[in-house]
């Protein structure tokens, strides 16, 4: 796979004016570019990209560019490396984005046991038996997505319908703001990897901005018992037991979308297997 | 009695000439692209004017005299008269401008959406004042009474963002609950309230320290607020609940639920008449704008308006 540079996540944003500098930046803006990198940055976490280019590549540097316009005005910066293979991850190592196949991924949680290691791009239900405690699943499982269609197919009988975690046509909640922002950064349309690779950075550094994570056990334990993420579907997303990410699925006909599920009525754990994994 | 004659000339000198109000309702249609004019007194529907592309964000200038809209898929802004509905001009306002407020000094501070930027535009010449950097997928702005503080949510990176005025820096970042949409000041200007969508969830917050004094979630799933309003005697916080379908009556003070008053499908925008004794809401999916009497809190008329109705004004 091509090396990943940590240019490739700093997007150029335009430099904050520290409090009292408004006038100044805006009489002198070179000036105000070296003064105003906003509060002096305090801390810096780097993420690893475990997996061959690709959608969920894409997605997980859309997350740590987004990560870094958060994290300007809290003194908080991100980056987006390949993962070192071997070996124990660096101390501001936070987090792994793993785009590789169930073995792998079980390797690398196991490599890493203290680090949250997101899986992006397998749906393998029995992966999601495994319960290591650091391995969470981004993508919906395989059974998830079939109770969807079975969900949507009980009210409309003849649609022959597929569950996907995101479409590139979806608008609602803000959606659309999401997919227009890896479109315009990417040039290409946002899909499952993209989303869920864009979500594991996500949801990370928007528990990290909140203060009571600042390293990766700490990470892991607010991921599986604190978060409330939106993922840009209208709902506040966590993990069950089992390390699967409860989320609402998309149906979709013909490359089109057509509908949402849980269907009205039945609520996120309508969707995938109850987890036989101890709690955290 | 010369002597109060002169104050009283002097008073009329120093105030703004205040445009009569034309007891009208102005509601945004974010997805027929029109306006629709409403009458405040008879609660019927006055006119559905053709307005432009993906119309959102509304406001009026302080002296009443003229009405903007932001239509955010023509990035721009334009001016009506609200007595005679004449488009007056209309000015470039940064790119996908949403919500928006006017400031006391007729400045109007403006979230761009796409731009993860909020934009000050004096629009009596559509001049840019400022441009601020904020937090992706800015939206709802709101102003402290006295005009020295502006604050922008940030829907996506759950911030609000406060901006100093005349400075335009930004002076503190609050986090809140999962996806801010909208707020609101009291009238002395020392507590502001903020609704965050995705975490279903009201915080009070200190309007000089900028500390979160309390956070309630709204305890319903489907409860998604976003608009949020004071009563006149600041007594009430009302919120619209969104896909509950329902505004929350809230103690302003405990955040404790108060009452439910179930309105339209998927309800977003607030506005309170002048005297206080009336809440207007947008439904969004319903297509309609219900009445409340805050006498009772319950809803007197539903009025049937565009698709989407979005954000809504009163000139009265």
């Amino acid at each position: 796979m091509p090396p990943i540079i940590a240019s490739m996540v700093m997007q150029s944003t335009p430099p904050v004016p520290p409090p009292g500098y408004g006038a100044l930046c805006r009489a002198l803006p070179v000036l105000c570019g070296l003064l105003a990198s906003g509060p002096a940055l305090a801390a810096e976490f780097h993420f690893y990209y475990a997996g061959e280019a690709g959608g969920a590549l894409l997605g997980a540097r859309q997350g740590a560019a987004e990560a870094r316009i958060q994290g300007r005005f809290l003194g908080q910066d991100y980056r987006l490396e390949k993962h070192p293979g071997e070996g124990t991850l660096p101390p501001q190592g936070i987090g792994i984005v793993a785009a590789v196949p169930a073995p792998a991924l079980l390797a690398l949680a196991r490599a890493h046991p203290e680090v949250a290691v997101f899986n992006v791009a397998a749906d393998d239900d029995a992966l999601r038996q495994s319960c290591l405690p650091n391995l969470l699943h981004v993508l919906p499982s395989r059974r998830m997505k079939a109770d969807a269609v079975a969900q949507w197919q009980a009210l409309h009988p003849d649609a022959g319908v597929q569950a996907q975690a995101w479409h590139p046509a979806f608008v609602k909640f803000a959606a659309r703001d999401l997919n227009k922002r890896f479109r315009k950064a990417h040039n290409t349309a946002m899909d499952d990897a993209a989303w869920a690779g864009w979500a594991a950075v996500r949801m990370s550094a928007d528990l990290i901005a909140r203060g009571d994570s600042q390293d990766a056990p700490g990470l892991l334990e607010q991921l599986r018992t604190a978060l409330a993420f939106d993922g840009q579907k209208g709902e506040a997303l966590n993990f069950r037991a089992n390390g699967q990410l409860r989320q609402p699925l998309l149906l979709v006909n013909d490359g089109g979308l057509v509908g949402e599920a849980p269907v009205r009525g039945k609520d996120l754990d309508s969707l995938g297997a109850r987890s036989a994994c101890p709690s955290p | 009695m010369p002597g109060t004659i002169l104050t009283l000339l002097t008073l009329l000198c120093i105030l703004p000439i205040q445009a009569a109000p034309t007891g009208r309702a102005f509601v945004t249609n974010e997805r027929s692209n029109s306006l629709s004019v409403l009458d405040t007194d008879t609660l019927e529907l006055i006119q559905t004017l053709p307005i432009g592309k993906r119309p959102r964000g509304i406001g009026l200038a302080p002296d009443g005299s003229e009405l903007y809209i932001a239509l955010s898929e023509e990035n721009r802004i334009v001016v009506l008269d609200p007595d005679t509905l004449q488009v007056l001009r209309s000015f470039p306002a940064g790119s996908d401008p949403e919500a928006f407020a006017v400031h006391p000094n007729g400045h109007i501070y403006i979230s761009n959406e796409d731009d993860a930027r909020a934009t000050v535009y004096d629009p009596r010449d559509g001049r840019q004042v400022a441009d601020i950097p904020v937090g992706l997928e800015p939206e709802g702005v709101f102003i402290s009474p006295d005009g020295k503080r502006v604050v922008v949510t940030s829907e996506s990176t759950n911030m609000l963002h406060v901006i100093r005025v005349p400075e335009h820096d930004i002076i503190k970042n609050v986090l809140v609950g999962a996806r801010p949409r909208a707020g609101t000041f009291n009238r002395a200007g020392t507590v502001l309230y903020a609704s965050s969508e995705v975490a279903g969830e009201i915080s009070r917050i200190d309007a000089v320290s900028f500390r979160i004094l309390r956070s309630t979630r709204l305890d319903e799933d489907r409860a998604k607020p976003k608009d949020v309003l004071l009563d006149k005697q600041e007594q009430r916080l009302y919120v619209a609940g969104g896909r509950a379908n329902a505004v929350f009556v809230l103690d302003p003070e405990s955040l404790e639920l108060r009452k439910r008053i179930p309105v339209g499908k998927r309800t977003w925008g607030l506005a309170m008449s002048a005297d206080g004794s009336r809440l207007f809401t947008t439904d969004g999916v319903s297509g309609t704008v219900s009445v409340i009497d805050t006498t009772t809190d319950s809803v007197i008329k539903t009025i049937a308006v565009g698709k989407f109705p979005w954000g809504i004004v009163i000139d009265d």
